[in-house]
């Protein structure tokens, strides 16, 4: 099996798609988050972009000491404002929090904040997701001039359920000590669904041909973290040995891990499904993630976890204590790597993981 | 009242804090023993309502402020940096897992209930969950949007927390066979919204010059607000403060000889470092307007009692947009005649710190105040470089002085 070059190419540099949007006249709305549904913006006729950190450096208008992700998304935000007819921002962790707060002082393009409740499992929290899904739903019609009815949700869900049910045939190809897709290639195509058109993605994963599953002697590991965008870490961890057989990433399975229902009420489901996935760590209650994590750690047959933290990233770095103890009851080692910038940090990243791989392999 | 003062000092309603947080955290150990519910709570939740339901509120942020300005923090930092939490985590939140982790014995009995609402950051549900997964105590999460526009406050994010106070109620019904009598917690929300005219109205009393109000005694005077709203307590001591802080006006006194300058601070104060303020008012530099001090102050309807509540904790503090936030603080500028600000960049509050330098920059351009911008940590020494920030601080009051 072979990734294709333009996915890869795209993956080293997702803000070159922006010009060909441009080119075509495509509208592109700029999200944050795996929170935001992408089902509402496609069925508004526009196309989603998540914006990343990657070719940016942290932002002048942060403190240090903040989330270098954050930063760094908010510098690509102001770089590339003009490509985007705007932006949709969700408050899922303090930095994406505060960035609104920056960016409704510095952008000129409609700026929306979707509101995410954190205690997910109350039935409330879904009553008012649902309203807070409503009002992206008027932004979205009010800004852009479009008109999201029944039939435009209705197909936008039924692309996103049909994207995300294909990135998980591709993930589950490992369950059980398999190994039929290196995670390099998993990753890329999982990013690639965040940038490109659903439909053109859809084809292109559909296209690739799978080989017998072979069984290899590299130590099996779970990541576990918010994001992954800079693949060089995914890289790395295979380079040395090692195959990330599972990952609670919002870059990995946590994208695309459960599909939203068919309804009669699409925005009822589209709120159900966004707040009651895995939650990502930022959100409770934390014994669903863990019980998420032991799921994967056990369908994947994990040997060890790690934690790939961005540098003051306070629910990854709470949660990693617990993710640790919790799995030290089960003999399975973990590590943390904190990290600003993970391709110019990469060296030192590199001996660790290493000396973590051969910790575990003996 | 003594006309003998030193360059600068405290007023003495001011000095009577310290007993009074002694005698509250007595009274926890005194309720537990009494075998009544003690909940930790964030500093931003309805205490008001555990009042009423007889449960004592306990706020490890407090306890966090106290170790640090008594000196004692770091052996509970270190305990809490031993079993994994980064520096890089709030060192409120690194004293209490601290504490916890050294066998929660002190000045805060154990908890029966552990409860947050989401309104400063996320932190709170983090910090919250780690205490319960090492207490394994009952959990209760709530969620209090950002209030986004003024109508937030009257439509369906108001109808949300309103009913998450309700599922808070029955849950501390249910799990402590307790019941809310209505008409308690009307008469305790009268007392915290006394409270809260009470020092709104001192607060107010900070315009005149020389300003008759510091800064050391707006952050000490703060703490009845934060967990004693509701108790007749509270509401003698800011009694006392405003009949204090009127007769000082009335004479004219300031808390400073020589009032040079008029700042405002923002931020948390640094709690082992306390006498910075004291640097700056030796100086003839008072602190006339903080955020943090309006932040607890809000005035509730005992007619309507949770919908206040709600109301409150949803207004609180960080929780509302940057510009209502902004406005606030350009509408003080005019009011306390303020001649520079001081925002202290802190590395344990995230949420604070981040916006700074958008807000800095509104300051500076459009209002032509000038600032200094400083890091350091609100609680762990470790993180505190005094003599630079000293040295920024002279050069800071050396550029007002010559405007």
């Amino acid at each position: 099996m072979k990734i294709p070059n333009g996915i890869r190419d795209l993956c080293e540099n997702p803000t070159a798609i922006l010009n060909q949007y441009r080119d075509s006249g495509v509208k592109i709305i700029g999200y944050t988050c795996s929170y935001v549904p992408e089902e509402l913006i496609i069925s508004a006729g526009l196309q989603p972009y998540r914006v990343t950190n990657i070719g940016a450096n942290t932002s002048a208008l942060t403190p240090s000491f903040v989330c270098p992700f954050a930063s760094a998304t908010l510098e690509n935000i102001l770089k590339h404002e003009d490509f985007f007819s705007g932006f949709i921002v969700a408050h899922t962790c303090d930095p994406m929090w505060r960035l609104y707060d920056i960016l409704k002082k510095k952008l000129s393009k409609p700026l929306f904040l979707l509101r995410v409740p954190h205690n997910t499992d109350n039935e409330l929290s879904l009553d008012f997701f649902r309203m807070e899904l409503v009002r992206l739903e008027e932004f979205l019609e009010n800004n852009f001039e479009a008109k999201i009815d029944h039939n435009t949700l209705f197909s936008s869900i039924e692309l996103c359920n049909e994207n995300r049910a294909l990135l998980k045939s591709i993930y589950v190809l490992n369950t059980g000590g398999k190994y039929k897709i290196n995670a390099f290639d998993r990753f890329h195509l999982a990013l690639a669904s965040m940038w490109m058109p659903k439909s053109e993605i859809n084809t292109q994963i559909k296209s690739l041909n799978f080989d017998n599953g072979e069984t290899r002697g590299d130590v099996r590991l779970h990541l576990n973290g918010t994001t992954v965008y800079d693949l060089v870490l995914i890289k790395t961890i295979e380079e040395s040995g090692g195959f990330v057989a599972s990952d609670d990433l919002c870059t990995g399975s946590r994208y695309f891990w459960s599909n939203v229902e068919e309804s009669q009420d699409p925005i009822s489901a589209l709120a159900r499904r966004y707040l009651k996935r895995t939650p990502c760590p930022s959100h409770d209650p934390l014994e669903q993630r863990l019980e998420y994590v032991n799921f994967m750690i056990e369908e994947f047959k994990v040997q060890g976890a790690i934690t790939f933290a961005e540098r003051f990233c306070d629910p990854i770095l709470y949660d990693s204590v617990h993710i640790r103890n919790m799995l030290a009851k089960k003999d399975i080692p973990t590590m943390v790597i904190d990290y600003e910038n993970p391709s110019q940090e990469i060296g030192r990243i590199k001996t660790r993981v290493e000396a973590f791989i051969e910790s575990i392999s003996g | 009242m003594s006309l003998q003062r030193k360059k600068s000092s405290v007023l003495q309603t001011t000095r009577k804090i310290g007993e009074l947080i002694m005698t509250y955290f007595s009274k926890a150990s005194d309720a537990k023993a009494q075998g009544k519910p003690v909940a930790w709570i964030t500093v931003f939740t309805p205490v008001e309502l555990l009042y009423a339901l007889d449960v004592y509120p306990i706020a490890p942020e407090h306890f966090g402020a106290m170790c640090s300005a008594r000196g004692f923090i770091l052996d509970y930092l270190q305990e809490a940096e031993k079993e994994g939490y980064s520096q890089n985590l709030c060192s409120y939140s690194r004293c209490s897992l601290g504490y916890v982790l050294s066998g929660t014995s002190g000045l805060m009995p154990p908890p029966d209930i552990l409860m947050t609402f989401r309104n400063s950051c996320d932190v709170y549900v983090k910090w919250w969950q780690s205490l319960h997964m090492h207490l394994g105590t009952p959990l209760f999460v709530g969620e209090t949007p950002y209030v986004l526009t003024s109508e937030d406050l009257n439509n369906y994010v108001l109808d949300y927390v309103v009913k998450q106070l309700e599922q808070l109620v029955e849950m501390i019904e249910e799990k402590f066979g307790l019941r809310l009598d209505m008409e308690k917690l009307a008469d305790i929300v009268r007392l915290s919204d006394k409270a809260s005219e009470l020092w709104l109205e001192t607060l107010k009393l900070r315009s005149h010059r020389p300003c008759p109000l510091g800064g050391r005694d707006s952050a000490s005077d703060i703490f009845p607000l934060v967990v004693m709203q509701g108790t007749n307590e509270a509401v003698k001591f800011y009694e006392e403060l405003l009949e204090e802080v009127k007769e000082k006006v009335s004479m004219g006194e300031g808390i400073v000889e020589n009032e040079r300058f008029r700042l405002l601070f923002d931020g948390i104060w640094l709690w082992h470092a306390f006498d910075l303020i004291k640097y700056f008012e030796n100086k003839g530099a008072v602190f006339v307007y903080e955020p943090y001090s309006d932040a607890w102050a809000y005035r509730l309807d005992a007619s309507k009692p949770l919908e206040s509540i709600a109301r409150k904790i949803l207004a609180m503090g960080l929780n509302v947009d940057i510009d209502l936030r902004t406005e606030r603080f350009l509408e003080s500028i005019k009011e306390f005649q303020i001649d520079g600000a001081v925002l202290f960049s802190n590395r344990s509050c995230k949420t604070w710190s981040a916006p700074q330098l958008v807000t800095a920059d509104i300051l500076s351009k459009e209002f032509n105040v000038p600032y200094l911008l400083f890091e350091a940590d609100m609680a762990d020494p470790r993180q505190y470089a005094e003599a630079q920030i000293k040295n920024r601080i002279d050069a800071f009051l050396e550029v007002l002085s010559e405007r």
